[in-house]
Parts: C-alpha cells; sequence; structure tokens
C-alpha cells in the first residue's frame, strides 16, 4: 500500500508482511542486533502442530508487568473494520483474532496458520474459489460468551459501510468485483441484510464463495476484516474505543491523544491461541511525546522507562548514541515490507535508454544519506522488497551505490536527454532527499528542475493519469509478504485511471498484464517463484520505473523488555510474545 | 460599568463571530480536502466522496458554517436518518475529522493542560520578574541591580526550546532528578500536578520574568523621577509608603496591561513549550488539527484562543480603573 505523503508519514505505515528474504540488502553489523540479516522462510502451514495452540513459550520468560509502547500520535482506528495500519494491527491483535494469523519467533520462520479457525483455510474445490474455514473450540468474548462464526460475518458485512471504509478490502472486493467493492452492497445497518458468498451453516463454520480464483485467501483471512464482532456489541462509529475483546486483552481505558491501557482478558484460553504467548499483565501506550524525546528516554533507560519501546524510527540526532555498548543490544533494526522508488512517467520517458541512464545516474547513498543514512535503508536493485517470499537479490544492471556517470554517458551516447521535472512531497525529509537526487543527476548529464507539492495532495496529484512531470518519489509496501500486493496495484497498466492511481510508472505491457493473470490463478505456493521471475523480467526487459532504496526500521526498548524482535509480518517490534523481564 | 460591560461583550462577540467566518473561508481556500488527508489507505475517488460525504464537506460552504453556529448554540444531529445518526447537544463543536471524538471533549482534556501551564508560570514571571525589577530600581548601580540586569538579558535572550532542552537534559535524562513532565489534574492529586509541571514552569516562567524585570525597572525608574514622587518625599511621608503606595501603584499600570495580554495570549496555547515537555495542550492540539485539517478543532481552538485574548482585555481595562483612579469605565 501507499506511503501517506502527509502529517500521516508518522507511524501510518501499513499492514504488510515480511516473509522470505533476506541478503546482501539487510542491514550488516552492529552487536547485538536483534534484526541481523535473516533468512526468511514465511509459509502458510497447516501442519496441526503449528496450528494447535498454546503458543509455543519462550526460553526465560515470565509472566506479568507492564509493557509501555510510547508513541508519538494515537491510532487512527482499533476498531477491526477501519484497521489498516501496521502498528494499528500489531496492537488490534492483542485484542482481537482473525481467523488466521501469524506465529511469529523473530528467526524469520514465519508461519500462516489458523488463529480463530483450526487452519488458514480449507480450499474446497481445489480452485480457490470456495473457501471454508472451522472455528476452534473453546473460543470466548471478554465477557464469557463463545465466539460464534455469525460474528466473524458480521465484522465483514460491517466492513462494506461507508462510515466505516478505512480498512482493508480484499475479500469485499472479491465478494463483489467489479466496480467500488460497496458499491452494490452497503453494510448490515440499513435492513440488515448479509453480504452474498458468505454462509455460516452452523455457528462453527464460515465460508466464502468468489466468482474468481483467489488462492491468497489465507493471507486475506489473516487482516483485522475477519475478526469477530457480535452485533449486540457493535457500537457501530465508537467500536473504535472499545472493541469487544476476543483475544489475550481488553480495553481498560482509553484516552484519545493521550493513553490506551489493556488489561487481561480473563476469558482467554491460551489452549486455544497457537499464536500469542500473553506474558505481560498489561500494555499501557502513550502518545504525544515527540519521537526524539522518545528515543531520547529510551537511551538514558531510566528505571521508569526500562518496560517500554517505541515504534518509531529512531531520528537521526539520536542515532550515535545508539551505538553505546549499553544500547546497542536494544536496538531492532530490520528492513520493512516498503521500497521506495525514483517514479518514472512512462507516457513522457518512452525511451527505456533514458530510464537505464537514469538508473545509472541515481546516487542512492546520496538519497539514503539525505534521509539519515543508513538506518534508513540500503540500496535497492528489485521492485519487491526483501521482505517477500521469494524474493531473490538480483542485480540486472549492477550500479554502483553512488552511481555511475561514465556508464550514463555511454547509454545516452552523446543524445541530449530531454530536460526532467523531479516532484516530491515538501515535508523536509523528502525535500533534502529530492535535491540529493536532482544533484546527482544533474552531476551525470541531466536537466533537472524539482517542483514541490503540497505533502497532502502529493499522491492525489503524482497519481493523475496526465500530470506534467517526469520524475517522482514514491513508495509502496505489499499487504502481505507475496508478490500480488505489490505487482499488479503497480505494473497492471488495465488499471490505469484518470486519477487515483498506484502504477505512477503508468506502465502498460500486454505480455506483463497476461502473466499477471496467469501467476493470479496459481496455487499459493507456487506463485511466490513465479512473482520473482516477472519482478526480474519487468526490470530486464522494460525497467519501468527505478527501484531506489529498501525502506528499513530502527526501534529502541528498554532493557527490561524480553523477546522483542521485529516482526515479519508487520515490520515493527511484535508483541505477541513479548515480556517483561523480572 | 454594567453599560461598559455590556458594550464589551458584545464587540467581543462580534469579533468573535468574524474570526469564525474568516477561519471557515480559509480552511476552504486550501486546495487538499480533509477526506483525503484522512481517508487512510484506500484512497479511490469513491471512498473520498463517501468520507466527505461522512464530514459533510459535499454541503455548500454557508450550509456547512449555519450549521456549525447552530450546533454551538441549540446542538445538532449527525447522519440523520441514518443507522449512524447521533445527537450533538449544546454547546456543539463538532466531531473531529480523524477520531470522531467530540471536539468539546477534546477541549475538556487540552484546556486545562494550558491553563496549569500558563498560570504556575504566570504566578512565577510575575512574582520573580516585577519584585526582581523593583527591587533593582531601588538599588539602581548596586551589585545587586547590575547581577539582576545581566541574568534577565540573558534569560531574554533566550528560547524556550533551548532552556526547556537544557532543563530537561540536565534534571531528566542524565540525572534523573525529575520524572519527564506530564499532566495530572490538579484535582486527582495536588502534588502530582505540580511535580509534572515544575519544568515548564520554570522554563517559561524564568524567561518570561526577565522580560517583566526588565520592564517593571524600567517603569519604576521613570516613576521614580516624576514630580508626584519627589512631592510626596518632600512631605515627609515615610520611604516606604512613597515607595508602595505612590510608585508602585503608578508603574504597575503597564505591567498588568502588557501581562493581561500575555496570559490572554499564552492560554490559546503554548505550543513549543507544550511540544518540549510532551504535554498535549490546546497549542499542540491546535497545530496538529492544522496539519490533519482537521477543521472543527481548528475553529473550536481558534476562538477559544480569542476568546480567551478577548476576556484578558477586558479584564485589563477593569483592572485599569481599579489601580488607577484617573480612570472610569463609560
Amino acid at each position: 500500500m501507499r506511503i501517506k505523503g502527509g502529517a500521516l508519514v508518522v507511524g501510518a505505515l501499513a499492514v504488510a508482511l515480511t516473509a522470505t528474504g533476506c541478503n546482501a540488502t539487510t542491514n550488516e553489523g552492529g552487536s547485538g542486533d536483534s534484526g541481523e540479516a535473516k533468512t526468511q522462510s514465511g509459509s502458510i502451514s497447516y501442519e496441526a502442530a503449528d496450528n494447535t495452540g498454546p503458543a509455543k513459550a519462550v526460553d526465560g520468560a515470565t509472566k506479568g508487568g507492564v509493557i509501555t509502547v510510547m508513541q508519538v500520535s494515537d491510532f487512527e482506528h482499533l476498531d477491526p473494520a477501519r484497521n489498516y495500519v501496521n502498528v494499528q494491527q500489531l496492537t488490534g491483535n492483542l485484542i482481537y483474532r482473525s481467523l488466521a494469523g501469524y506465529v511469529e519467533d523473530g528467526s524469520g520462520k514465519m508461519l500462516l496458520v489458523g488463529d480463530l479457525a483450526t487452519n488458514p483455510g480449507t480450499d474446497v474445490n481445489k480452485d480457490c474459489k470456495v473457501w471454508e474455514f472451522k472455528l476452534r473450540d473453546g473460543l470466548k468474548y471478554e465477557d464469557g460468551s463463545a465466539v460464534s462464526s455469525k460474528d466473524v460475518a458480521w465484522g465483514i458485512a460491517r466492513s462494506f459501510a461507508p462510515e466505516l471504509n478505512e480498512g482493508p478490502h480484499y475479500i469485499q472486493q472479491w465478494l463483489y468485483p467489479g466496480g467500488g467493492y460497496n458499491a452494490t452492497y452497503k453494510g448490515p445497518y440499513e435492513g440488515g441484510a448479509m453480504p452474498a458468498g458468505i454462509d455460516t451453516p452452523d455457528d462453527k463454520t464460515i465460508k466464502f464463495t468468489f466468482a474468481e480464483p483467489h488462492c491468497d485467501m489465507p493471507y486475506a483471512a489473516a487482516l483485522p476484516t475477519s475478526a469477530p464482532v457480535p452485533q449486540a456489541k457493535d457500537t457501530k462509529g465508537q467500536y473504535d474505543l472499545k472493541p469487544f475483546s476476543s483475544g489475550p486483552y481488553k480495553v481498560k481505558s482509553y484516552t484519545r491523544d493521550n493513553a490506551l491501557e489493556l488489561e487481561r482478558n480473563p476469558n482467554w484460553d491460551a489452549n486455544t491461541d497457537p499464536i500469542r504467548t500473553a506474558y505481560p499483565d498489561g500494555y499501557k501506550f502513550t502518545f504525544g511525546l515527540e519521537q526524539q524525546q522518545i528515543a531520547e528516554r529510551l537511551v538514558a533507560d531510566a528505571p521508569a522507562d526500562q518496560a517500554s519501546l517505541t515504534w518509531g524510527d529512531t531520528p537521526p540526532a539520536v542515532l550515535p548514541r545508539t551505538t553505546a555498548a549499553n544500547v546497542a543490544n536494544r536496538v531492532a533494526k530490520g528492513p520493512t515490507q516498503y521500497v521506495w522508488y525514483l517514479g518514472v512517467n512512462n507516457l513522457r520517458i518512452k525511451d527505456k535508454k533514458i530510464r537505464e541512464a537514469l538508473y545509472y545516474g541515481l546516487d542512492r547513498d546520496a538519497a539514503l544519506k539525505a534521509i539519515g543514512g543508513t538506518s534508513a535503508g540500503t540500496p535497492a536493485s528489485t521492485l519487491m522488497s526483501p521482505t517477500t517470499a521469494g524474493f531473490e537479490a538480483f542485480d540486472v544492471y549492477n550500479a554502483p551505490p553512488t552511481g555511475d556517470v561514465n556508464k550514463v554517458k555511454e547509454i545516452l551516447g552523446g543524445t541530449t536527454p530531454p530536460p526532467l521535472v523531479l516532484a516530491h512531497s515538501n515535508t523536509a525529509l523528502r525535500t533534502a532527499q529530492a535535491e540529493a537526487i536532482r544533484a546527482s543527476l544533474v552531476k551525470a548529464g541531466f536537466q533537472v528542475t524539482l517542483k514541490a507539492i503540497e505533502s497532502t495532495s502529493y499522491y492525489d496529484q503524482v497519481g493523475r493519469k496526465n500530470n506534467p512531470y517526469d520524475l517522482y518519489l514514491h513508495g509502496w509496501g505489499s499487504d502481505w509478504p507475496t508478490g500480488s500486493t505489490i505487482i499488479p496495484p503497480l505494473y497492471d497498466g488495465r488499471e490505469i485511471a484518470d486519477e487515483g492511481n498506484n502504477n505512477l510508472a503508468y506502465f502498460n505491457d500486454d505480455s506483463i498484464n497476461t502473466e499477471i493473470d496467469k501467476i493470479r490463478a496459481m496455487p499459493a505456493a507456487e506463485q511466490d517463484a513465479a512473482w520473482t521471475a516477472l519482478d526480474k523480467k519487468l526490470m530486464t526487459d522494460f525497467l519501468p520505473e527505478i527501484p531506489a532504496y529498501y525502506d528499513a526500521t530502527h526501534e529502541l526498548y528498554g532493557s527490561k523488555v524480553g523477546n522483542a524482535y521485529l516482526s515479519d509480518a508487520f515490520g515493527a517490534l511484535q508483541l505477541n510474545k513479548i515480556f517483561v523481564k523480572q | 460599568m454594567v453599560r461598559f460591560l455590556t458594550r464589551r461583550v458584545l464587540v467581543g462577540v462580534v469579533t468573535l463571530i468574524a474570526i469564525s467566518i474568516i477561519v471557515f473561508g480559509l480552511f476552504f481556500a486550501v486546495p487538499s480536502s480533509p477526506a483525503k488527508v484522512m481517508c487512510g489507505k484506500n484512497c479511490d475517488a469513491a471512498s473520498i466522496a463517501q468520507v466527505e460525504t461522512r464530514l459533510g464537506l459535499r454541503e455548500p460552504i454557508v450550509t456547512q458554517y449555519t450549521k456549525f453556529m447552530k450546533g454551538i448554540f441549540v446542538g445538532r444531529t449527525y447522519a440523520d436518518g441514518t443507522a449512524f445518526e447521533r445527537r450533538c447537544d449544546a454547546p456543539c463543536l463538532g466531531y473531529s475529522f480523524r477520531n470522531d471524538e467530540a471536539v468539546t471533549t477534546i477541549l475538556s482534556r487540552t484546556v486545562p493542560v494550558t491553563i496549569s501551564i500558563v498560570i504556575g508560570a504566570a504566578i512565577l514571571w510575575l512574582l520573580i520578574g516585577v519584585s526582581l525589577g523593583m527591587v533593582s530600581a531601588l538599588r539602581r548601580g548596586t551589585l545587586f541591580d547590575k547581577l539582576a540586569i545581566g541574568i534577565s538579558l540573558t534569560g531574554a535572550s533566550m528560547q524556550v526550546f533551548f532552556f526547556g532542552l537544557i532543563l530537561l537534559f540536565l534534571l531528566v535524562y542524565t540525572t534523573g532528578l525529575l520524572p519527564f513532565p506530564s499532566y495530572t489534574p490538579f484535582t486527582e492529586n495536588p502534588a502530582k500536578w505540580a511535580q509534572g509541571l515544575i519544568l515548564p514552569w520554570v522554563t517559561l516562567g524564568f524567561l518570561n520574568s526577565a522580560i517583566y524585570a526588565r520592564l517593571s525597572r524600567a517603569q519604576m525608574l521613570e516613576t521614580l523621577s516624576e514630580d508626584f514622587v519627589r512631592t510626596a518625599r518632600a512631605k515627609g511621608l515615610p520611604l516606604r509608603r512613597v515607595y508602595t503606595k505612590h510608585a508602585l501603584r503608578a508603574a504597575i499600570t503597564p505591567i498588568v496591561t502588557i501581562a493581561g495580554l500575555d496570559i490572554g495570549a499564552s492560554l490559546g496555547g503554548t505550543f513549543i513549550t507544550e511540544t518540549i515537555f510532551g504535554l498535549r495542550g490546546l497549542g499542540k492540539e491546535t497545530v496538529e488539527a492544522v496539519g490533519f485539517l482537521n477543521l472543527p478543532i481548528v475553529v473550536a481552538t481558534v476562538l477559544l484562543a480569542a476568546v480567551f485574548i478577548v476576556v484578558a482585555n477586558l479584564i485589563v481595562d477593569v483592572l485599569y480603573a481599579v489601580i488607577d483612579p484617573r480612570v472610569r469605565l463609560s
């Protein structure tokens, strides 16, 4: 999904899942670095051992204590129908359970398993069109009542309501293909009808019937969309403040913009849950501090802050102090699911040669230095992130990180490239970065003018098909760790509309479009390699735009936080198995 | 007096209405839509339209303004005739675009924070600043005077974001003498309230007291050279009486004016202080709301800040009459 250009940037990175990957691009070095390069091999598991609770215990973990999460901004939405941001999903995961979920231990061997359901979804007819989920025994809400598959259906139904439209819309769009996801069915509130294609023959079963094959359904079922919401507990617009708990914790108090406190849900049974260990007695999320203050406090590690952590990146000013031995072992760093591109408008730059020259002209090191250096990311040579299943660290063009001016001249062969306009969001960070990119391209012989666009309307402007810009910076992250939420939204030319485009390269090629359809119909297990092959083909034959760098995160935590690791699935510190050292 | 107050209140109300119109107008002159800032990740044209409809932004601007004003005086109903219908009783300032919280709730949470910061700091800066200035004036040319002037010059030339960060670094991050500032309601625990706010008080109080010290010293010196002071002394009045009864009273009038304006303006939000110390007051709320194009909060906070200024001015004018017998309210 798109990174927002404006004030939302703080923590507004979406869900996404990180599975396989890693290679030369992950962070090297750093003693005691919990984000060490690791070989990831995420997959969907139907093994009974993986799909049965309780979750595997963590060595040395103890129950009790409260983990504090210090954040700059309050969450926008915890209502599962509206929850689309990675840190909101990590939090939501403590309060409610979806049909499927990710078992993680920080080793990179993330597994997608059944959460409420006994497995991550049964493909009934082996055509990816009908999916069935059976709920586990012993699932209870915070008031002790049983979780019913009808509540899952209600949760999905309400996510169609125009008033609750902020969440992911995969399942909704699959149930109602063609046109907007809620153009036909607008939720259960007006008249009470349930969406077509969802059946709940009994309280333990829910069945989805799609017109088209959707082999990614197990991943979509891990989104908060499928969290159960009992109709009687549905407070509509106010559900954000107090989602009814089906997970190990429930909302104790929530003062918007100040603090959210979670306490144990005594009716949650660890034996039904293969994902969460629920060691702390509670969590406290505090909002309103600047990232700099948070980082300073975590570096200082005062007794009151020792069981605290943050999901925000360490600001450059504090970074030098995080290398001291007693701080370095309290840093989690690694790649996120985001890749930043130097987008090239193919409607204006039609010649692949020029794009190739731009590829060599770009000084990736300088672009990264402008936003904080190696803790902000590593140079990219592929369209998909290292966190994608099946990722392969190929490099078709082998450009050095600082660019290759001679190679640019060789490719252009004495011809003068057209003057280029580079658009960027007008935030301090992006302006500095655009200036660095411009300088490197000018050095390589391009004529580049910068165009700053107001951050809140940045993606609007570059998302218009006939925009007057040649180059623009943009980031993209997958919604789950396969190529299916990267390649199609970014490079399927049939999706190009007059405005609101994600395909900012405005790239359209029939052979690629056909290939996308072919891969989508493959079983999930076979898709990974196929997306990687398509990434390679796009890079070699077309070079639709220029991958600049893989985004990275650098998060601090206190000395009493145990088992802190970056979630493979969400690219931020995972809370499911964290504990307070006693 | 009554006529004076009535007239001033009426003028104040007209000012506030004018401000509300200007804020509304400016808001809609911005090329972006709050729906685009807030519709999350599915920002296609259809979702933007849905969000704009939900926020009522698709209605003509005059209708939106009328509904907003109506809400303040008699309350209003949102999402009429749908499952999401809800009543917002007067004084209704609407709901935050970002998280749907009632603006009145947000204000009732953030205003006490700012008031607590400002009141504590104002007491500090008036006590320290004015007494330091007065004593300096009376002991003009002594070591005390020079020292006080030197310190106040340093203070007056420093900035909150510099001084505040130094205090944080020395007292919180490195030595841990004080906890990181936080807000506890006074009614809940006065000791914790004061402990959590001591750093912002000292920061804001020290910097402002420098200005007040210089101001009151200059005023006092000027007054002391006036004829009536000489007359009073010639009549044989004790010095103490001359200073406190005659000179001080005359010197303090301009200080009251400035203090009134300063306090009124600070109550509208002490953004930098709030940000440095991680306190969510009116200032931080306003600036963040502007970033999110969160119209209901922007209008409410701007109006409230204006109310503070108008009221502070009114109080200053009334105080004038009390302090200076030559002034009559009419």
